[in-house]
């Protein structure tokens, strides 16, 4: 009796390892230098000291939106394009702090030969599909008065593409940094053929929380939102920038050199900025514009088939709050 | 000694060879593959020539240059020969802007010169330590902004140094060149200050140094050199990577409770139900064919439904590896179950053993041998979900470091820890084959491991030195 006894508290005791996590909200975040630059909070400990009970789960940025989609997340940094996919795929989500807009990170990389988009027809390209890469790779054939028939998509996680890349098996891939930098690194005479920072505002970077949680939690989100913008006020300022690096670089593992240009492919908006993106308006320079493009081309392109209520997906409230 | 037995030929069919022998061999199965190794890495005629970047630098053409290269990074000659020019191409508009006078417009903010300027000075450490003027070690010690002040400080005054023709640096760190750069650079500097001070720099930009390298032989990112696998390794183990701390004793544990943890489990279930099986054709035939089916469907395939009901920490990993085990084990088990020898099963029925009795007293001990091998070379095959398992929901453990610098492809960051997890698998796997032989002394053991064969070695070494004294 008395061993069958241990056994179970044994058994229970496993099934209870490593469920850690006593944190009252959860989100998950990842190599996207706009979201890396959460860390700040977390190092420099600003999220206890506003006085809310936090956890940041580290994770790959499909792997999160996955894990949020299996309801283990209280919050997911996503794209606003992914966000409507991941909410039609049956987990709406409320985007309530907008990071940044991509400013040249997300890129469209091809070989050698290929010297611009338009030499794409016919080949084949390296990219994950229905999501952020696959929304630039489009709007680039778009600019150049092409469509997805003109090329052939491989399918391919993007944290794979730089390896697909040196292959040979495509001639160009699409990812974000620090991804594309490695492509670019290890593939001699690869370049960007079109990036985000030919099409600021198509992709927000934001931090997007289930519905419930907002109505629950709201005063804990404004709290969030706080500790942002101090994060923002920091990184704005120069002298901070060595050890911003340092802290940014030591989250992703790369040197803090090579992360700096990462910084300008992102830009973090001030809260002044940030002001002007939540005003309902069409057009990329609103994330209510940039969000109806993203409905619109996940609808033409078949990623999902109906168009999605994109006013549920947004919330400028906890922002404008938090700084009041 | 002093017999004179012609030598046994080693190529004989069916016969053992001499424990000496099978020593050599065994040694050799290592050696080769190593030798192997070092061979096509360090045999130049396998690789081409490239140039490690000694000075790097960032080109303003941010389409042609999209990425960083730093310090140590290997360019192909030709790439190198772009990457100098342009730096050459962006010093040479420098130039004209500086004689344009007042009115030139630089394209950056004061502030921004003066941080485009600092970066230029930390640009500088890897010189300035290769010539013992700076020690990065001091990092540890320190808070990242004085520690920054004082590199700044270091390149400032070297620069000045160099300027006016007294510091002379290691033959071979600076070019000519860059000499003369640094000199136009603290033309400038020293107009506002004679010495760092971070609220007294100039603020314009300042030349940029032309890149330098060391021709090298180059290998592929994917087949570092040994004594590269093993200083990476070193410092990643020491938490003195360059990559910043890559927590690899704490990675460690999280691995080895995954796979020890998710063993321990298979085991829990496992065994009651493949001791059943092998006792009774009953539970034979309701457990082993469902499981006989399930084992062929990957367990990767449910690592989805496995976050969904156990979260994204530790407890899917640890389900996975279960997953992967338990049909394994429990086909295995129940098959060593059923060779225990029938007439002591019919002797002991014949003295009225119970069937509780039966198992834990015939049985059982009667398979135990056996049983121990099973779980043994199970354990491996716990191992082999690892990497799978670690990278559900929020990636842990050493995989983390595999997946993240593999696909950056640092391989000599890689390496290391695919070997740690090599190590520590054979390692304890050859631990437990050397237990076996003391825990059942009257079992057939079969292959001899490297462990036993060492102990043997220890053990008749003790013997004869026992003898002579």
């Amino acid at each position: 009796m008395k061993l069958t006894q241990h056994l179970m508290m044994g058994l229970a005791a496993l099934v209870f390892a490593g469920s850690a996590s006593a944190a009252k909200l959860k989100v998950a975040y990842s190599d996207w230098p706009g979201w890396v630059a959460w860390e700040i909070g977390i190092k420099k400990g600003w999220f206890k000291e506003a006085g809310v009970d936090i956890e940041f789960v580290w994770m790959d940025y499909v792997a999160s939106m996955d894990a949020y989609g299996a309801g283990k997340l209280d919050g997911v940094c996503m794209t606003n394009g992914d966000a409507l996919v991941t909410g039609d795929a049956g987990k709406p989500s409320v985007g309530i702090i907008i990071n940044d807009y991509s400013n040249g990170n997300d890129m469209l990389i091809a070989t050698k030969d290929i010297p611009n988009v338009k030499a794409l027809k016919g080949k084949k390209i390296g990219l994950e599909e229905g999501f952020v890469p696959h929304l630039i790779t489009l709007k680039a054939l778009e600019v150049n008065g092409m469509s997805e028939s003109d090329i052939e998509i491989i399918n391919t996680p993007t944290d794979k593409t730089p390896q697909v890349l040196k292959s040979g098996a495509v001639s160009a891939i699409c990812a974000w940094q620090p991804n594309s930098g490695a492509a670019l690194k290890e593939v001699p005479g690869s370049k960007a053929i079109f990036t985000s920072a030919d099409a600021p505002g198509l992709i927000y970077d934001v931090l997007f929380v289930g519905p419930k949680t907002l109505k629950r939690d709201r005063a804990d989100w404004v709290k969030v939102a706080k500790v942002w913008y101090k994060i923002v006020a920091y990184l704005k300022d120069e002298d901070n920038i060595e050890e911003a690096l340092e802290i940014l670089a030591g989250r992703v593992k790369v040197k803090a050199d090579e992360y700096e240009p990462f910084l300008d492919g992102t830009y973090i908006l001030s809260p002044a900025e940030v002001k002007e993106v939540w005003k309902k308006n069409d057009g990329l320079k609103s994330i209510y514009g940039s969000t109806k493009i993203s409905n619109e081309f996940n609808v033409k392109y078949g990623v999902y088939k109906k168009s999605l209520q994109i006013e549920n997906y947004l919330d400028p409230s906890i922002t404008m709050d938090a700084l009041k | 000694m002093g017999s004179h037995q012609p030598p046994q030929p080693w190529f004989r069919v069916g016969t053992l060879l001499s424990e000496k022998r099978s020593g050599v061999l065994m040694i050799c199965s290592f050696l080769l593959p190593i030798l192997i190794y070092s061979f096509v890495a360090y045999c130049p005629i396998f690789w081409g020539h490239a140039y490690e970047l000694t000075i790097a630098a960032r080109p303003d053409d941010k389409v042609e240059f999209g990425a960083t290269y730093t310090q140590g990074f290997s360019m192909e000659e030709d790439e190198f020969t772009r990457f100098q020019k342009a730096i050459r191409d962006d010093n040479e508009k420098l130039t004209a802007l500086y004689q344009q006078g007042d009115e030139a417009d630089f394209g950056m903010s004061p502030r921004a010169a003066r941080s485009h300027n600092k970066r230029l000075l930390r640009e500088f450490e890897p010189v300035l330590s290769r010539n013992g003027l700076f020690d990065i070690s001091v990092k540890e010690e320190m808070e990242t902004k004085p520690y920054y002040q004082l590199l700044y400080g270091a390149a400032y005054d070297t620069w000045g140094e160099i300027a006016t023709g007294k510091e002379q640096l290691q033959k071979g760190s600076l070019s000519e060149e860059n000499r003369e750069i640094i000199k136009k650079n603290w033309a400038l500097l020293s107009s506002v200050s004679e010495t760092y001070d971070s609220g007294k720099l100039y603020s314009k930009p300042i030349y940029k140094l032309i890149p330098q390298g060391n021709k090298q032989v180059a290998r592929a990112s994917w087949f570092p050199a040994p004594h590269q696998i093993i200083r990476r390794g070193w410092e990643d183990l020491t938490g003195k990577s360059e990559l910043g701390d890559l927590n690899v004793p704490t990675r460690y544990l999280q691995s080895l409770k995954i796979v020890f943890f998710g063993f321990f489990v298979a085991c829990l279930i496992g065994l009651p139900l493949a001791l059943l099986a092998g006792t009774f054709s009953f539970f034979s035939r309701l457990i082993e064919p469902f499981t006989d089916f399930f084992r062929y469907m990957p367990a990767p395939a449910f690592s989805t439904i496995l976050v969904v009901i156990f979260d994204i920490y530790d407890q899917p990993k640890i389900a996975l590896v279960v997953l992967g085990t338990l049909p394994h084990l429990i086909l295995m088990v129940a098959n060593t179950t059923r060779m225990v020898d029938q007439p002591l099963l019919d002797a002991a029925q014949t003295l009225g053993a119970r069937r509780g009795t039966l198992i834990s007293k015939v049985i059982v001990p009667g398979i135990l041998p056996h049983l121990y091998n099973d779980l043994r070379i199970l354990l491996g095959w716990a191992w082999t979900w690892l990497v799978i398992a670690e990278l559900i929901g929020a990636k842990s453990g050493l995989t983390e470091i595999i997946d993240t610098q593999g696909r950056r492809f640092h391989f000599d960051h890689v390496y290391p820890v695919i070997l740690l997890i090599g190590i520590t698998g054979f390692v304890t796997d050859q631990i437990l084959a050397s237990f076996r032989t003391v825990l059942f002394p009257y079992a057939a053991s079969e292959k001899k491991g490297i462990l036993s064969f060492a102990f043997a070695m220890v053990h008749k070494l003790f013997k004869s030195k026992k003898a002579t004294s």
